[in-house]
């Protein structure tokens, strides 16, 4: 069964795969986010395909989604929802903001205020929302795919580390390869193949397959390897700051969910290294003698430090 | 019977059971000669009980079986030694002990029990002989030893047997300059108690008194005796008389020492030059010391005896090393009081009539000249005698059944006869008893006398000569002083009769002798310069250290000890090894893939490292695949076993073999 389930995931990656060109990796990544029951957060420059990948995304899984765009004067109840009074009836009525959907496309995060974003964030921990005294349940599953421009754009408000922690991941979509691009030219619009997708899987199914993910064995080896990895994070040179405990956590499940995708019971080292980035990327920082590090060179020299095959 | 649980934690790795079987097997086998046929059969059985056991054919033996071994050992050992807590019966104990621990080793500790029991042991060998061949045999043997001591600590799943071996090597390694310190300088303390060796297989040799037929059985032994090193060259075979006892007492049958008088030593008149040597004499458990004929003064520790013998103060338990200056020309006392003139011609009153008659004859024909009386005796000899190493028994009238019936004998019987008719012509006369002759070493410059060198003379009392030396066999076998007695009686029935295998009535000629001579030789500088060491070592301290005291000792001993300790702590620190011998074979292996040029990055898992290996070397890829899976299987798959273990262990040594070829 959990075969067959993996398999019609990967046939749902596959149909993405037809949408966002060339960027097999990050749809995978993107999934197995979703799988690990975790938020996603896609940096890049406009124009990269981050929202053409979130419908996609909710299209092929069978979710209700909806999308806000968030601009620097928006407010905490433009997400979640407002009371307004209801003459006839002399009661305040809720009227449920965007957030309540299976899957929420948040779009341009870092173009709004910190209290607005901290409205989202909340949300998002919690799965519920809390407005007027009234705490509301958000639907199962709840997943947010948020995506913000490098902070280096003019008019932006970036991320408070602690917010940036509750992202399961961080990915990059980058430019598409020449031959993805030519390809993409040649087909032109893509708004209405988006609409077209059919829907492989349903919340259901998601369910089932976030469950089985979790199921799959780590050994004890590879517990030590993850936790090594933390470790050196924290007592490494060259880190300002380490991964926390939530992190660990967060990198164990990914692994899991990655394993389980390429239909493997166990986990490997290889499936560590292949969520490390994304995961991790956005938890760690580098010291102020290392300024010029990206986070992606300090994983990778994590990667080079960290013996996969040390015992113990 | 019942079965024995094993825990998988204390099981032992069937290199580990052949380990231990091997150093079993190693630390007996010099006992093998004398210790008793069923020790020895009880031994082969252990040992094939134990491959039973261990290879699951049978099962361990109940406790009721196992008691009933003991006792009937026991008790056979009870019987074998006759009750004797002599130092062979504890041997064959300890022995036995080890035999029957084969049949009880269930977990690590029983194993542990029977290797330290087996260096006790292999201690004990030292106790009955100390060659130097049997010193290498020994350190090979402890090498053993400690090679199944490392065989029982390692992973029950390895099963090679060269690496307990090599690792035993690079253990022991290190203890040597610490051996070699204690050996230089630890100081020869003597025993604070002592086990009689056994009795019953006390030392061929001389004894104080001499019957017809004693000598001769001293030829059925090629026991060493002692050597004699000469500064320069040695005296001619004919002047090689090794004096030991002089025995002046007659009593129809047998000569004995005889009441000695308080008196020093007889005075001698040194002619011509002196000889002095140096003598390494064996252990005889009696008192008495080698002399060339005659010695000038005695020992340290030793005394000179009225008739010029030498007696030490000590029973000779242990292997002695003295040096003595000999004069070979000499007038010996050339005054004789009454009482001693008495002495020297003393004899029973009675028996061997006979002979008396014939001394009577001859010394009217002579007309009592001492000198022409004793070219009859010799005369008489060379005309009808044979010198035979077996000769007939005598009885009562031991001297005339001699000289009259059998007329064959060895030389104590000459000697007897010669020394009982100068004595009926009143002269006076002594046997003396000793060695004659020996072999000569060319190559360390010694000379090595056997019992089967034993022999007897006698001194005769001349007016204004004092005693001179009279040889009766060689008038009847001149080849005896000329020739060595190896040479003479090789083809006699009864030479080295007790000795069948003996490598001497083997190996006369070729470069066989010469190598036995060289091994000889070796075998004699390690008891003069290794195993007497204490002698030089006195000296060697004073020169040194100025005298030992205490805190010098432990200087001596600490140092060195700390320097390799130290070393083995920067090693350990330097190079740290995974624990897990696995890790440690699989570091081994992409070692010797790196010689190659493949270096392991270290976020690189075996899969993906031979994934890029394959991009470059496919063939060498294919031979690392079955491990990196094994890999993987071990330490991520859910349900890690022994056999998972044990698959990585193969496919490592797999690749190994592959990558070798």
């Amino acid at each position: 069964m959990a075969d067959t389930l993996a398999k019609q995931v990967q046939q749902a990656c596959e149909q993405l795969d037809q949408v966002i060109l060339g960027k097999a990796q990050q749809v995978r990544l993107a999934v197995t986010c979703l799988l690990s029951g975790g938020h996603l957060l896609i940096e890049d420059l406009p124009g990269m395909g981050k929202t053409t990948l979130a419908h996609a995304l909710a299209s092929v899984f069978g979710l209700a989604d909806s999308r806000i765009q968030f601009t620097s004067d928006m407010l905490p109840a433009d997400i979640l929802g407002v009371s307004v009074f209801d003459a006839p009836s002399g009661a305040f009525v809720f009227h449920p903001g965007p957030v309540f959907t299976q899957l929420l496309l948040a779009d341009e995060i870092n173009r709004t205020t910190p209290k607005t974003q901290s409205a989202l964030l909340e949300a998002m921990e919690e799965g519920q929302v809390t407005q007027d005294g009234e705490t509301r349940q958000l639907p199962d599953p709840f997943f947010v795919i948020a995506t913000q421009n490098p902070l280096t754009q003019f008019g932006t408000f970036p991320l408070p580390e602690s917010q940036l922690d509750r992202f399961l991941m961080r990915i990059n979509l980058g430019y598409p390869s020449p031959e993805a691009e030519r390809t993409l030219l040649m087909r032109g619009d893509t708004l209405s193949r988006r609409q077209r997708l059919p829907a492989v899987l349903s919340p259901e199914k998601l369910r089932e397959a976030q469950q089985a993910c979790q199921q799959v064995h780590a050994s004890s080896d590879l517990i030590h390897y993850v936790q090594r990895l933390v470790q050196y994070t924290r007592e490494g040179d060259g880190f300002s700051y380490g991964v926390s405990p939530r992190g660990a956590l967060a990198l164990l499940r990914c692994a899991r969910s990655w394993a389980w995708l390429h239909e493997r019971q166990h986990v490997v080292p290889e499936d560590v290294q292949r969520v490390l980035e994304p995961v991790v990327g956005h938890r760690i920082r580098a010291a102020e003698d290392m300024a010029g590090h990206t986070s992606a060179r300090l994983v990778s020299e994590l990667l080079s430090r960290v013996d996969v095959m040390a015992s113990g | 019977m019942k079965q024995v649980s094993v825990k998988p934690v204390d099981k032992l790795s069937r290199s580990a059971v052949l380990w231990q079987l091997i150093a079993c097997v190693a630390v007996v086998l010099p006992n093998v000669v004398w210790l008793p046929a069923w020790v020895l059969l009880l031994g082969a059985g252990c040992i094939a009980a134990r491959v039973m056991i261990h290879t699951g054919r049978w099962s361990f033996p109940h406790w009721s079986l196992r008691l009933l071994l003991v006792v009937a050992a026991a008790a056979g050992l009870l019987v074998s030694f006759n009750r004797d807590a002599s130092l062979n019966a504890m041997v064959a104990l300890l022995t036995v002990g080890l035999a029957l621990k084969l049949l009880e080793i269930y977990r690590r500790r029983d194993a542990l029990v029977l290797l330290y029991v087996a260096l006790f042991v292999a201690a004990t060998v030292f106790l009955f002989e100390q060659s130097l061949l049997m010193a290498v045999y020994m350190c090979v043997a402890v090498l053993a030893v400690i090679a199944a001591l490392v065989s029982v600590w390692q992973d029950p799943l390895r099963e090679e047997m060269l690496r307990p071996l090599k690792l035993a090597s690079r253990m022991l390694l290190p203890a040597l300059p610490l051996m070699l310190v204690l050996f230089f300088l630890f100081p020869r303390i003597g025993p604070l108690w002592s086990v009689e060796l056994d009795r019953s297989a006390a030392r061929t040799g001389l004894s104080d008194s001499m019957a017809p037929g004693d000598i001769s059985r001293l030829t059925r032994s090629d026991e060493l005796a002692f050597r004699a090193v000469f500064e320069g060259e040695p005296p001619a075979p004919s002047l090689r008389y090794w004096r030991v006892l002089v025995l002046s007492a007659f009593d129809g049958r047998s000569w004995t020492v005889g009441s000695s008088s308080a008196r020093g030593a007889e005075v001698l008149d040194v002619q011509g030059e002196t000889l002095t040597y140096e003598i390494v004499q064996e252990p005889s458990r009696q008192r008495w010391l080698y002399a060339l004929d005659v010695p000038l003064a005695a020992p340290p520790q030793a005394q000179l005896t009225m008739p010029r013998t030498l007696v030490s103060a000590n029973e000779v338990s242990q292997r002695i090393q003295y040096s003595l200056t000999s004069a070979p020309a000499y007038q010996l006392a050339t005054q004789l009081s009454q009482a001693e003139r008495r002495a020297y011609t003393q004899l029973p009153s009675r028996g061997n009539p006979r002979s008396r008659e014939l001394v009577s004859t001859w010394l009217n024909e002579s007309q009592g000249d001492v000198v022409t009386l004793i070219d009859q005796i010799l005369a008489y000899f060379h005309a009808s005698f044979v010198y035979t190493l077996e000769p007939m028994a005598l009885g009562e009238h031991s001297v005339d059944e001699f000289l009259f019936d059998t007329r064959q004998g060895f030389c104590e019987h000459f000697a007897s006869a010669t020394a009982f008719m100068l004595r009926a012509a009143d002269i006076p006369a002594r046997v003396v008893t000793g060695y004659q002759g020996g072999e000569w070493n060319t190559t360390q410059r010694y000379l090595t006398l056997r019992q089967y060198d034993a022999h007897a003379w006698v001194e005769v009392w001349i007016e204004g000569q004092g005693w001179q030396r009279l040889d009766p066999t060689a008038a009847v076998a001149p080849e005896r002083i000329e020739m060595s007695a190896d040479q003479l009686f090789s083809g006699q029935a009864g030479f080295l009769a007790d000795s069948p295998l003996s490598a001497r009535r083997l190996i006369r000629q070729g470069w066989l002798l010469q190598a036995r001579m060289r091994y000889d030789a070796l075998n004699f500088a390690w008891q003069r310069w290794v195993l007497n060491y204490h002698h030089q070592q006195q000296n060697l301290l004073q020169d040194w250290l100025g005298g030992i005291t205490p805190w010098k000792m432990v200087l001596a001993l600490l140092v060195p000890g700390a320097l390799v300790l130290g070393w083995l702590a920067w090693r350990l620190l330097r190079w740290p090894q995974p624990q897990d011998p696995l890790q440690r074979h699989l570091q081994r292996l992409l070692q010797r893939v790196a010689r190659q040029g493949f270096q392991r990055q270290p976020d690189e898992t075996l899969n993906r490292f031979v994934a890029r290996v394959a991009a470059h070397s496919p063939a060498l890829a294919e031979i690392l695949q079955p491990v990196a899976e094994a890999y993987e299987q071990l330490h991520y798959a859910p349900s890690t076993d022994a056999q998972a273990r044990q698959r990585l262990l193969a496919a490592m040594r797999q690749a190994e073999t592959r990558l070798k070829s």
